[in-house]
């Protein structure tokens, strides 16, 4: 995660806002909403893999942060508290729901499971360096729940694992685990798409 | 080290970077593939961060909710016009709208002598403004409004309803407040805005014309 203590350039006009927001201004809330609705939303839809569900979270995570805006101290940076946040909504959601916050598993060796095991040829055998934004997006889509956690945190919104490590409540050797194990499980799905596509053309 | 036990070290350090990895990768290509995509990856997914766009309906009912919970307070300055989002046609209630909206323009152009203390921001309120203004809002009917809304728009109807109610839970608040401080200049301040905002409810509905 980036430092939340570097201030950046747009938060005296955020720290206005905020302040505006404290006082119970409409135009503030929304102006607030507007900055960070793309990255809230995105971070649940990638967690849910669902529309209904991310925009309902979205929504949840940013009522929890109005509720409490009045004990904002500015002590960390707004956006690191409202992603912190919503990531525990979204947390929350996927507990309630039963799904697999984090592979039970422990740091099994790799090669046991889980790792490719089709043999897509020497000749597509790299990602050839790019990667279209869609596919990789089905592709997390079609993560287990509990790798698709720990890529999203880590490799999407850039925690580290000791961060993980405590907001999902798992080790952070797990952490590291499960995050090859996404990244490997995403090469595989993303060549067997890319194979897919070559014997269709 | 084995193309296996490069894999296994990944987990500790994925960019293939120590001495060992690095030996490794030099004399085996699949193993170099191997990392090349897992990096090519890490770095891809960065792009789907904020990614996505939640609809506008999100917004609405975080809205509705902070203004039911009192988060949103009535005397901070209130907007309904972003949530406007449909589209009108010429209606029984346009004329009194439009007397509304003439008569608010004409408030707020209007050079006047103000009463003493009562000038702020370029916006002068003053009793005799309040007045005219409620008289005209008076004119405005919400059921002829909302059947409209009913019968050209269905699914606008809850959004109209609630903006409605909102802005008539603003009329009655600043009221409430400026009966009990008639002197209070962000009380006749915010009733003025309150029928302001009302007036442009139905301005909303004047200017466009329903699909
Ligand atoms: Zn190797």
């Amino acid at each position: 995660m980036t430092d939340p203590q570097q201030k950046q350039p747009g938060d005296a006009l955020e720290a206005g806002l905020i302040e505006k927001a404290k006082q119970g201004d409409a135009q503030a809330f929304q102006a607030l909403y507007d900055k960070h609705k793309r990255r809230v939303y995105s971070l649940c839809l990638r967690m849910t893999s669902n529309t209904a569900e991310a925009e309902d979270l979205t929504q949840e995570a940013f009522l929890q942060l109005y509720r409490k805006i009045g004990t904002f101290r500015g002590e960390s940076a707004f956006s690191t508290w409202l992603h912190r946040l919503s990531v525990n909504v979204v947390l929350m959601h996927l507990r309630k729901k039963s799904l697999p916050v984090v592979s039970l598993e422990e740091t099994t060796q790799v090669g046991e499971e889980d790792t490719p095991k089709k043999d897509f040829g020497a000749e597509d055998l790299a990602l050839a360096g790019s990667i279209d934004r869609l596919q990789l997006q089905k592709a997390v889509d079609d993560l287990p729940p509990g790798y698709r956690t720990i890529f999203v945190l880590h490799d999407v919104e850039g925690y580290e694992h000791n961060e993980i490590a405590t907001i999902v409540g798992c080790s952070i050797g797990n952490s590291k685990s499960q995050l090859h194990k996404a990244r490997m499980k995403l090469r595989d799905l993303l060549r067997m798409k890319r194979s897919e596509k070559a014997q269709k053309s | 080290m084995t193309c296996v036990e490069l894999q296994e070290s990944l987990i500790e350090n994925d960019s293939g970077g120590t001495a060992a990895q690095r030996a490794h990768l030099r004399d085996c290509p699949h193993c170099a593939g191997l990392v090349a995509d897992l990096l090519v990856i890490a770095c891809a997914a960065g792009e789907l961060r904020a990614a996505h766009e939640p609809g506008p309906h999100v917004w609405n009912s975080i809205e509705t909710s902070l203004r039911r919970e009192g988060i949103i307070k009535p005397f901070a300055r209130r907007s309904l016009l972003p949530s406007l989002t449909g589209s009108w046609s010429w209606t029984g209630w346009a004329l009194p709208a439009a007397a509304v909206v003439l008569i608010t323009i004409g408030i707020l152009v209007r050079p006047h002598a103000p009463p003493p203390g009562v000038v702020t921001g370029g916006v002068t309120s003053q009793p005799a403004s309040d007045a005219a203004l409620e008289a005209s809002v008076a004119g405005l009917n919400d059921n002829d409004l909302l059947a409209e809304v009913a019968e050209q728009a269905p699914a606008l109807q809850a959004q109209y309803t609630e903006n409605l109610r909102n802005v008539n839970d603003y009329i009655r608040d600043a009221k409430y407040s400026l009966d009990a401080n008639p002197n209070d200049e962000d009380a006749h301040r915010a009733l003025m805005d309150a029928y302001q905002e009302k007036a442009m409810l139905f301005e909303m509905a004047l200017d466009r014309s329903l699909p």
